[in-house]
Parts: C-alpha cells; sequence; structure tokens
C-alpha cells in the first residue's frame, strides 16, 4: 500500500467524518408498565377498558462526539515516512502464529533500521485470514503480533516504542477467497508513526 | 405435548376467573400448545379501523401485518388460513360471532381496533376463546400513530403471556456492518434493528472499526469493542444519551480487550484481554472496577459467556492445541472441557432459559464450512442447527430461549440470520445493506 496516498486519505476521511451525522432513529419502548398477567373478565365494551399509554420511550441516540482524529485514527492511516516505511509485513502459516527462518531474518532487518530511527513508534497489527471465527481469529492475530512483538524487543528494540493490535479478520487485505488472498491476509503489519 | 395440554389447561381456568395460577416453566419444552390433543387455531382477521381516513386504514393494515407476523414466529400457534378468513362475514369487534369463527375451524379468535383521534393512536386487542366465547385477553393501547408496529409487538407480547414463554416481538438485535464504511477506511460500526429487522438505528459514530457488541441486561447499553484509540478496547455505550465510556476495563501499557459480555443480573462483565501477557478470559465490574483474572494458561482463553444464574462462565480455549469449549464457575475454579466433537469450537452463547439446559456455538465442519451447533449440557447431545447455508458463526439467543439469531455468509455477504432452536425457519434478516456480522440479541 502507498503510504502516499494514505496520507490524503487520511484528511479526506476527517472531512467524511465531519459530514457524517448521527442517525436518530425510531423510538423504543424500553419497558412498558402494563398489568401482569391475564385479564380475566374484560369489560363488555372497549371503551371502557382501561388504556395503557404506549409510551414509545427516549431515542437511541447515536454516540457522538468521539470522532477518530488526529492520533486516534487508525494506525492503517498514519503516515508519517516520506518514502514508505521498509518495514515489510511478514507472514504466517495457516492457524500459525509462530515465526520462522525467514519472518525472524525480516524482523531482524526491521530492528536494524529502528535502531537508525529512534524518533518512529511502530504498532504492529496481528491480522489472520477470512476462515475461522471472529473471537479465534483475534487472538491468533494478537498472538502473531506479540510474536514479532517479542523477537523486535529481543533484538534491543526498546519495548515502549512497540504496541501490538490484533485485528483478527476484520481488516483482509484481498477479500477474495482464494488461497492467494488467504496468504496475503496472513500477517503481521507494521505501522509507522512519530 | 401432554405436559402443553396442562399448562394451557391451567391458563384457561385463570381466563375463566376459576383464579388458578399459570403453571411454572415446565422440564420439557413445549413447541406446540394442545388442547384435548388438537391444537388451537388462531384467526387474527384485519384490523377493523374505527374511522375511514386513509392513516387509520394504514395504521391497521400495518398492524394486523405486523401481529400476524409476530404471531407465527413465536411457532406455538396455528392458523386458519387466511383465505378462510376472507369467507367469514365482516366482524363486529364488539360482538363477534362466534359460530361464523368456529366454522372455519378457529379456536381462538384475536380482534383488533384501531382508531386516530387529535394525532393519537388506541388500539384495542381482544383475544377470545371462540368455543366458549369468553375473552382471554383484553387490552386498550394509546400512544403517537407515527410506528403502529409497535402497537403490534406489544399486543403480541401480550398475548404471548397465554403460554409460559415470554414473548420477544419488542426485542431488538445489535450488529456489527461496513455498510457505512469506505473503500480507504474500511470501518465497521454499531447498528440496532428490531428483531424483525425493522427499524434499523447507528449507534457509532466514529468511522473507526466497532465490533462485538453486548447488550447489558436491563436493554440501556451495549458494550463492544473499538479500535478508535488504535488499540482494541471495550467502550461502554448508553444508547438512549448517546454517551460513552471509553477503555471501560481500564487496559494500559499495551494491552487490549476484546469480547465483552454482561453477567445476567447486570453487574459484571466478562471479557478477553492479554493484560497478563497472554490471552485470558478476565471479569470486572460493570463500571470496570476490580478486574480479575480467571484463566492462566499459556494458551489463548477468549470468548466467554454466562449462565443464566451468573454462576459459570463458558469459554474458548486452545490449550489442547484446538479451540473447544470449557466451563468454569464464575470465580475461575473448576474448569472442564464441554466439547469434545470436531477440532474447532468457538464463540459460545449459553441459553438464557433454564428448561433448555443447552449452549450454541459455532462448529468447524469437515468440509471446512462453519455452522452453528447447539450442544444439550445434560446429555452432551450436539445438534446441527446450520446446513448448506454457506459458513455461519456468532450464535446469540432470544431473551425466552426459543430462536438463535447468528450471521452467515452466501456469495461473500454476511447477513444477519434467524433460526428456531430446532434450526428450522432459518430466515435472513433484512437488517439493511453492507456485511451485518456479530448479532447480540437484546432484551
Amino acid at each position: 500500500m502507498s503510504l502516499v496516498r494514505q496520507r490524503h486519505l487520511v484528511s479526506l476521511l476527517v472531512l467524511a467524518l465531519a459530514f457524517s451525522l448521527a442517525c436518530g432513529g425510531k423510538k423504543r419502548p424500553p419497558a412498558l408498565a402494563s398489568p401482569e398477567g391475564l385479564t380475566p373478565s374484560a369489560p363488555a365494551s372497549a371503551d371502557t377498558m382501561p388504556a395503557q399509554p404506549l409510551d414509545e420511550g427516549p431515542d437511541v441516540m447515536a454516540v457522538e462526539g468521539e470522532y477518530a482524529t488526529g492520533s486516534d485514527l487508525l494506525s492503517d492511516y498514519t503516515t508519517t515516512y516520506e518514502e514508505g516505511s521498509p518495514l515489510a509485513d511478514i507472514h504466517f502459516e495457516y492457524d500459525v502464529a509462530s515465526l520462522t527462518e525467514q519472518t525472524r531474518a525480516t524482523l531482524e532487518r526491521h530492528a536494524v533500521w529502528l535502531q537508525t530511527r529512534r524518533d518512529l513508534r511502530v504498532t504492529i497489527e496481528g491480522h489472520c485470514d477470512q476462515r475461522g471465527t471472529v473471537e479465534y481469529n483475534l487472538a491468533l492475530g494478537e498472538q502473531r503480533a506479540r510474536a514479532a512483538w517479542d523477537y523486535l524487543v529481543s533484538l534491543g528494540v526498546a519495548a515502549d516504542r512497540l504496541r501490538t493490535v490484533s485485528y483478527g479478520k476484520e481488516r483482509p487485505l484481498e477479500s477474495s477467497a482464494t488461497e492467494q488472498a488467504y496468504s496475503v491476509n496472513r500477517r503481521a503489519h507494521f505501522s509507522v508513526s512519530e | 405435548m401432554r405436559r402443553g395440554l396442562v399448562a394451557f389447561a391451567v391458563l384457561l381456568a385463570a381466563a375463566a376467573g376459576v383464579g388458578s395460577r399459570v403453571g411454572s416453566a415446565p422440564q420439557e419444552p413445549v413447541e406446540q400448545i394442545v388442547i384435548g390433543g388438537v391444537t388451537p387455531r388462531f384467526a387474527v382477521p384485519e384490523c377493523v379501523a374505527r374511522t375511514t381516513d386513509d392513516r387509520t386504514q394504514q395504521a391497521c393494515r400495518s398492524i394486523t401485518q405486523v401481529l400476524r407476523n409476530d404471531l407465527r414466529f413465536a411457532r406455538l400457534f396455528q392458523f386458519v388460513p387466511d383465505s378462510l378468513l376472507t369467507a367469514v362475514p365482516p366482524l363486529n369487534p364488539d360482538a363477534p360471532v362466534f359460530e361464523d369463527w368456529r366454522g372455519i375451524g378457529a379456536r381462538i379468535l384475536v380482534v383488533t381496533r384501531a382508531g386516530i383521534v387529535s394525532d393519537e393512536l388506541t388500539v384495542e386487542v381482544r383475544v377470545y376463546f371462540v368455543d366458549s366465547g369468553q375473552t382471554m385477553l383484553a387490552r386498550r393501547y394509546s400512544g403517537k400513530p407515527d410506528n403502529p408496529r409497535v402497537f403490534a409487538h406489544q399486543a403480541s407480547d401480550d398475548i404471548m403471556t397465554l403460554t409460559q414463554y415470554k414473548g420477544v416481538a419488542r426485542t431488538r438485535i445489535a450488529f456489527a456492518s461496513d455498510r457505512d464504511s469506505t473503500r480507504e477506511r474500511r470501518s465497521k460500526e454499531i447498528y440496532i434493528v428490531d428483531y424483525d429487522g425493522f427499524n434499523p438505528r447507528r449507534v457509532t459514530v466514529n468511522g473507526s472499526l466497532n465490533i462485538l457488541p453486548a447488550w447489558s441486561p436491563d436493554g440501556m447499553s451495549l458494550a463492544y469493542v473499538s479500535y478508535r484509540r488504535v488499540t482494541p478496547l471495550i467502550f461502554l455505550a448508553r444508547i438512549f444519551e448517546g454517551k460513552s465510556i471509553p477503555n471501560l476495563t481500564g487496559e494500559r501499557d499495551n494491552s487490549q480487550a476484546f469480547a465483552p459480555t454482561f453477567s445476567p443480573d447486570g453487574k459484571r462483565i466478562a471479557y478477553a484481554s492479554n493484560r497478563s501477557g497472554n490471552m485470558d478470559v478476565w471479569v470486572a465490574g460493570t463500571d470496570g472496577s476490580a478486574p480479575q483474572r480467571l484463566t492462566t494458561t499459556r494458551a489463548a482463553d477468549t470468548a466467554p459467556c454466562w449462565s443464566p444464574t451468573g454462576q459459570e462462565i463458558a469459554f474458548t480455549s486452545s490449550r489442547t492445541g484446538t479451540p473447544q469449549l470449557y466451563i468454569m464457575g464464575a470465580d475461575g475454579l473448576n474448569v472442564r472441557r464441554l466439547t469434545t466433537v470436531g477440532n474447532y469450537n468457538d464463540g459460545c452463547a449459553w441459553s438464557p432459559a433454564r428448561q433448555f439446559s443447552e449452549i450454541a456455538y459455532t462448529s468447524r465442519l469437515e468440509a471446512g464450512g462453519f455452522d452453528i451447533a447447539i450442544i444439550d449440557l445434560a446429555t452432551k447431545q450436539v445438534r446441527q442447527i446450520t446446513q448448506g447455508r454457506g459458513s455461519c458463526e456468532y450464535p446469540s439467543w432470544a431473551p425466552n430461549g426459543r430462536h438463535l439469531v447468528f450471521s452467515c455468509e452466501r456469495r461473500g455477504t454476511w447477513a444477519i440470520t434467524v433460526s428456531d432452536r430446532e434450526g428450522r425457519s432459518i430466515t435472513r434478516l433484512a437488517a439493511g445493506p453492507g456485511n451485518n456480522v456479530q448479532p447480540d440479541w437484546g432484551p
């Protein structure tokens, strides 16, 4: 993904968010104060029946005032490095969170680069392919991000420069149901910010 | 079935003013109410409008349609076919000719009448036992005429008080959807719909990822996971106030929290957190106070759900190498494995109905797809609820334990889907556009 393109998106998104409105929605009765159980002998005329006020209750209100802005923006969209981050994604086997020779080698290069840029922080995102359940994949993504975090810290990167976030299967790079898409999606992504 | 007969006989006695109490919940499920070997057939004729103006007529049509749908949804009653209803002479709501209704095989007659006077809609509902002409239930509702569906839902829930099951016509379902997402910013927000898919409303408006909504038992709040501070944290939205409490569980130093779920008494919240350096099940007060770690294995322990008594918690653990369901005390003690069939079981939902001692969950089949299954806690027998509907996951129970909601993927789109607890009448809810996932059936 081009980080330059992403920077443009930030401003667009902030604008879009500013314009997005809460949709109020219909009212809904929280609970109705109604007589319990049966009405054994109802009055013959409907006019003498006691009326229950059908109070629809308060409106459901969208949670406002919590637009994600500035530093709250998703790491996907925080772009700080002009030439693009050299921190390439690392990939995992299906249902596996452990590192391989290859991914360790990649992380070693990342560690070296991070030592030259001590002004930067990294959010390590753990992602999964779309097979599997929501909850399991959130746990698996957490393990993938943590595996990368552990190794980077063991290589001397200061722990307080790194944080981990699991996206589970919520943010696939490719949405098609193919082996190729699955393997691209099983990744740890390194989002760099100042 | 025999038990159903008894229960209904008791109800009739109560209706006749004998003074008996409605029978307590039966030991086994009663799927149909039966009287003397015959299922009582309901006739729900068209609502009678008090005036001929369009608005009243329209309200009446809506009430008829919604009431019929609500009562059919319960899957407890039989109905006289609509074609036979039109064969009966016009109904006098104050004095139905029961002979007419007996003639088309109706045993229960539901009469509705509506009128709008000075911007107030009044709806009368009477339920008659056709054989004796006795009134089983009479209600009169009045309120704003904007949404006649609410009146029908209320009437349906009141009619359900004639059974031993609580109606769900006024309940709502929360879920996450990408419908307001953009190509660049792939957000999910939290939404609410009525149980029948109508009336969608949006709860979160932050353009981030908002997932895994969970109702508080009083229906006033939703806990959910939001990425709006980058790290996934549990937020609490007070949905009638438009307010939210961020980071409810007080995560710090890079820790993340997922999968919130309220205890049945609404006082505690169970969730998954990696605060200890590993994903574990935690419990805290609903205000986030006194977080306590319940699981301690090195494996991932996630996705908790509460027993209806609040004394136990089921959850998913990968401690044996594959995700399986376990049950423990709400104090974290006495852990035992629940699922033994299949190598991938996750996402428990414990039936809130104590007469159905069962847990719904998501299970992977040999073919690789996922389906909804239910395990009977007494016999450990598993029954498969979905089959050949694409992949389904994330079940949640209706408050009376008679229906389930979950999400199914078909042709690349996820839809909120409802089924009864036997896996019959599986229906995709028209809950709006986008991928609609992670439903939670509210009070």
